[in-house]
């Protein structure tokens, strides 16, 4: 790869003077008409052999660029003809939609079918770490769904193209900033596949002319990108639109009485103690004790990074069994608990609008005359959004006023949630509220006798140190039900 | 006791606090009756009685396992409560009475972070608090055995997004009261007069409501809020500073209009919280109320209105022209027959009366414009 080669050459010093042939493809595209655009966007951190070696005509990316680029002309009224547009154009689409590949062709996929082994990260051997990492880019376009990205934005590309789309600006920007974000995510894999190809080639081209300097320094970086890798996989997992954001996680109790009740609130301290864990605020907003123990349903709010992203592995119906406290006969109990995680949506992201005539506001438990007759702490506020029927409550804090708002947010969150849920169906498993979840999802078991075990149904993950996973230590449930439910599909990739 | 504290705050505002032999003395008589160990530090020692807990320093500390026995002792004694105060007279139930044990956990214990005090039997781990351990017993006794109201037991009450401190002799706010501000917030909205004019709020008690207007005027308007009780407006004057709002607020002593005959007509907005309870009915008020809140910020007289007509009278005539009111009322009786006064009696002063329900759905505000 011509530029990548001139880059590292550069850094080297003066090498790349022994390469006159490379240097002349490199400076190829700087004609010129182009000047303007290299000033933009300095040749040197630009793979411009892209523009010699592929056609990105039908790439979605390049029509907007097309479009967009025309537009900046003519409003600028800084016509550089149809060359500046086209080379433009071919900048942007390689960055994204293109495939990238080393100088004799060797692109990521190859990597991963020609199965090199993949050795110890000590052994260093550059094919190893090279088929580890090409793998592990294999895996992290996986989880992104790659395939479905490029139709996102080849629609939302086409959707810029709209000539009418400014009429309504309002949409025209959320369009523009999703596909800026989008753009940002797929920008990155590639820059991290540019740059494993480009360490290859590196490694080739030193064994062609013995330079053992900088074999050496092209597998080192090698290894240090396998390592990223992992963390990079990681990082794919959680790379929903809405995963980076806080939660609600909402617990309530199936049929059974106190002894589910008190396996909600068993569930609840488990998702406190998750979030403790990872260092998420978490706070409660509304709880209904049951009459003798635990609690009939609960919500808190788990503030942090990708609360949502992990916590929506958690949705759906858990089930306990084990010896019933609270039955004196000592009997053997299954009950049920049904876990709702809703993201709150933060700023940037499109709200449903909520009119104050739409909603009425009841104080929670109001008896007696109130005002002056009454002293009393609880001042539980209940919002109803009345179109819908969607009600949110808050109990928890010590105002009326911060019950109000907190119950404000709640009820914001759900009526956002059942738009998303009406909007995006390919996202319909995290997006049940508590009444939609039918009591058959069961996800997980639980069973303290007459074995212990966790297990989750989904994935089969168990583990036996059922103390371990009450106390919160679900992560390991979590991550694979993630990477389960995300590597399950080839067809995403 | 109490008396000599009251005093106290009667003959000055909390510049006294720096006057040691007064208070030096209190302390001693404190510590002797009620905790010969340890001495609090001698500049705390002062504030020890009036300061809400959760501004005191930590200078105590209590291993958590004695945190967790009081802990576990007082959610029986909650617990133990069930229902009766609220058949009796609707007080609180033990539900209500174990997030009450809760919020006062976290106004007395320092570190926030610890682990809940539920599981934490045998931690011998030294913790700060506010108050001493056996303070921390009496105060749960007299939250559930004397029915002291819990805001009186922590020194502070939660309003609106407000932290404002009370205590005994003062009016507690109501959560029904937060509203007014709410009126007030409407109406300053698109009404450039109202918002940058000067406002009232008689009988402000600990200066909730002026205190709740002032934040949202700021620099626009100003508010001066007057009360009959010097105890009151002492509370009132540490919560303005707390909230930094001494150029905004200013504090009057006296009754209703009494302070404020320099300002007839000049008046932009009155907002009152006044006395409305029938005397007949004091007798059978919640304990909470009856035993420990000043009848002189509850009782309204045979038929509760005898501060609210005096209200719409003076009304009348401080307020100027487009001048806004809203009063807090006992509920739809009293709401009428205010209007029917204002539209008949008070002759052709007020236009646009409007009444106001609470979020329990009782009609609780009547608000009007002065013609």
């Amino acid at each position: 790869m011509a530029s990548s080669l001139l880059r590292k050459r550069t850094r080297r010093n003066n090498l790349w003077f022994l390469h006159p042939r490379t240097l002349t493809q490199h400076l190829l595209p700087s004609s010129p008409e182009s000047q303007s655009q290299s000033q933009k966007f300095p040749l040197f951190q630009n793979p411009p052999n892209s523009i010699q070696n592929h056609d990105f005509s039908d790439s979605a990316f390049s029509k907007f660029l097309l479009k967009s680029s025309k537009h900046v002309a003519s409003s600028t009224a800084n016509v550089s003809g149809r060359r500046f547009d086209s080379q433009r154009r071919r900048f942007f689409g390689s960055q994204t939609a293109a495939e990238p590949s080393t100088s004799d062709g060797l692109t990521v996929e190859r990597i991963v079918a020609n199965g090199w082994t993949i050795l110890d990260e000590s052994e260093n051997d550059w094919k190893s770490h090279a088929a580890a990492v090409a793998q592990s880019i294999h895996l992290i376009k996986k989880r992104m769904k790659w395939k479905k990205l490029l139709v996102l934005l080849d629609m939302l590309t086409m959707e810029l193209n709209k000539p009418d789309l400014w009429n309504d600006p309002v949409h025209a920007g959320k369009v523009s900033r999703e596909h800026g974000s989008l753009m940002g995510k797929m920008k990155g894999v590639n820059a991290f596949e540019r740059e494993l190809l480009e360490h290859i080639d590196m490694i080739k081209l030193a064994r062609e002319e013995n330079d053992a300097e900088l074999e050496s320094e092209s597998l080192k970086a090698l290894l240090q990108m396998r390592r990223i890798s992992k963390e990079k996989e990681l990082e794919a997992m959680l790379s929903g639109e809405n995963d980076p954001c806080s939660c609600y996680i909402e617990v309530q109790a199936g049929a059974g009485g106190t002894e589910s009740m008190d396996w909600a609130s068993m569930v609840m301290e488990m998702y406190k103690l998750w979030g403790q864990h990872r260092h998420y605020k978490i706070t409660v907003v509304d709880e209904m004790p049951g009459e003798i123990a635990g609690i009939k349903r609960a919500t808190i709010k788990v503030d942090g990074e990708y609360a949502y992203g992990y916590a929506k592995a958690e949705v759906g119906v858990h089930r306990l069994v084990r010896i019933s406290p609270f039955d004196s006969n000592k009997r053997r109990h299954t009950s049920f608990a049904a876990v709702a995680v809703i993201p709150i949506l933060g700023e940037g992201y499109t709200h449903v609008q909520i009119n104050e005539s739409d909603l009425r506001i009841e104080r929670f438990r109001s008896g007696g005359a109130g005002g002056q007759h009454a002293n009393t702490t609880d001042s539980a506020v209940r919002i109803v959004h009345i179109p819908t029927g969607i009600t949110a409550t808050c109990q928890n804090e010590r105002s009326q006023h911060q019950n109000k708002a907190s119950a404000m947010a709640v009820l914001q969150s759900r009526l956002d949630q059942r738009e998303m849920a009406r909007q995006v169906q390919m996202n319909a498993q995290h997006t049940q509220s508590l009444t939609d979840i039918t009591w058959g999802n069961q996800i997980r078991s639980y069973v303290l006798h007459p074995y212990r075990m966790v297990k989750d149904l989904r994935t089969n993950y168990e583990v036996s140190d059922t103390d371990s996973v009450l106390e919160g230590d679900l992560d390991g449930f979590i991550m694979s039900y993630l990477s389960a439910s995300l590597d399950k599909d080839e067809d995403d990739r | 006791m109490k008396l000599s504290l009251t005093y106290a705050f009667g003959v000055s505002n909390f510049t006294v606090f720096v006057k040691p032999p007064l208070f030096r003395n209190l302390h001693h008589s404190v510590c002797l009756s009620l905790k010969p160990t340890p001495p609090p530090p001698a500049a705390a020692a002062p504030l020890k009685h009036r300061m809400p807990l959760f501004l005191r320093p930590p200078t105590y500390t209590a291993p958590m396992s004695e945190l967790h026995k009081w802990h576990e002792w007082a959610k029986s004694l909650a617990s133990s409560v069930g229902t009766t105060f609220e058949d009796l007279d609707n007080g609180p139930d033990s539900s209500l009475l174990c997030r009450e044990l809760k919020w006062l956990v976290e106004d007395v214990v320092e570190d926030q972070t610890l682990p809940s005090l539920t599981q934490s039997e045998k931690c011998e781990r030294n913790v700060g608090v506010r108050v001493s351990l056996e303070e921390l017993y009496k105060l749960w006794k007299e939250r559930i055995e004397d029915r002291r109201p819990f805001q009186y037991i922590v020194g502070c009450e939660h309003w609106r997004d407000l932290v404002l401190c009370v205590q005994d002799g003062v009016l507690i706010p109501r959560p029904e009261t937060e509203r007014i501000v709410d009126l007030v917030g409407d109406v300053v909205l698109d009404n450039e007069e109202l918002r940058e004019g000067l406002w009232v709020d008689l009988g402000t008690g600990s200066g909730a409501i002026a205190i709740g207007v002032g934040m949202m005027l700021k620099s626009w308007g100003r508010v001066i809020a007057t009360d009959l009780s010097p105890l009151a407006l002492s509370v009132a004057a540490f919560n303005v500073q707390r909230y930094d709002l001494q150029d905004v607020v200013e504090l009057r002593q006296g009754s209703w209009f009494e302070p404020l005959k320099d300002l007839e007509g000049k008046v932009a907005g009155i907002i009152s919280n006044p006395p409305y309870i029938p005397s007949e009915n004091i007798s059978g008020l919640q304990a909470e109320v009856r035993r420990h809140e000043p009848r002189i910020a509850l009782d309204g007289g045979v038929h509760g209105m005898d501060d609210l007509l005096h209200l719409c009278k003076g009304a009348a005539s401080v307020l100027k022209s487009g001048g806004f009111f809203a009063f807090e009322t006992n509920g739809e009786k009293q709401c009428k027959h205010l209007v029917e006064y204002m539209e008949t009696a008070a002759g052709d002063s007020f236009c646009n009366l409007n009444i106001v329900p609470d979020f329990a759905g009782i009609q609780r505000f009547v608000t009007g414009f002065r013609k």
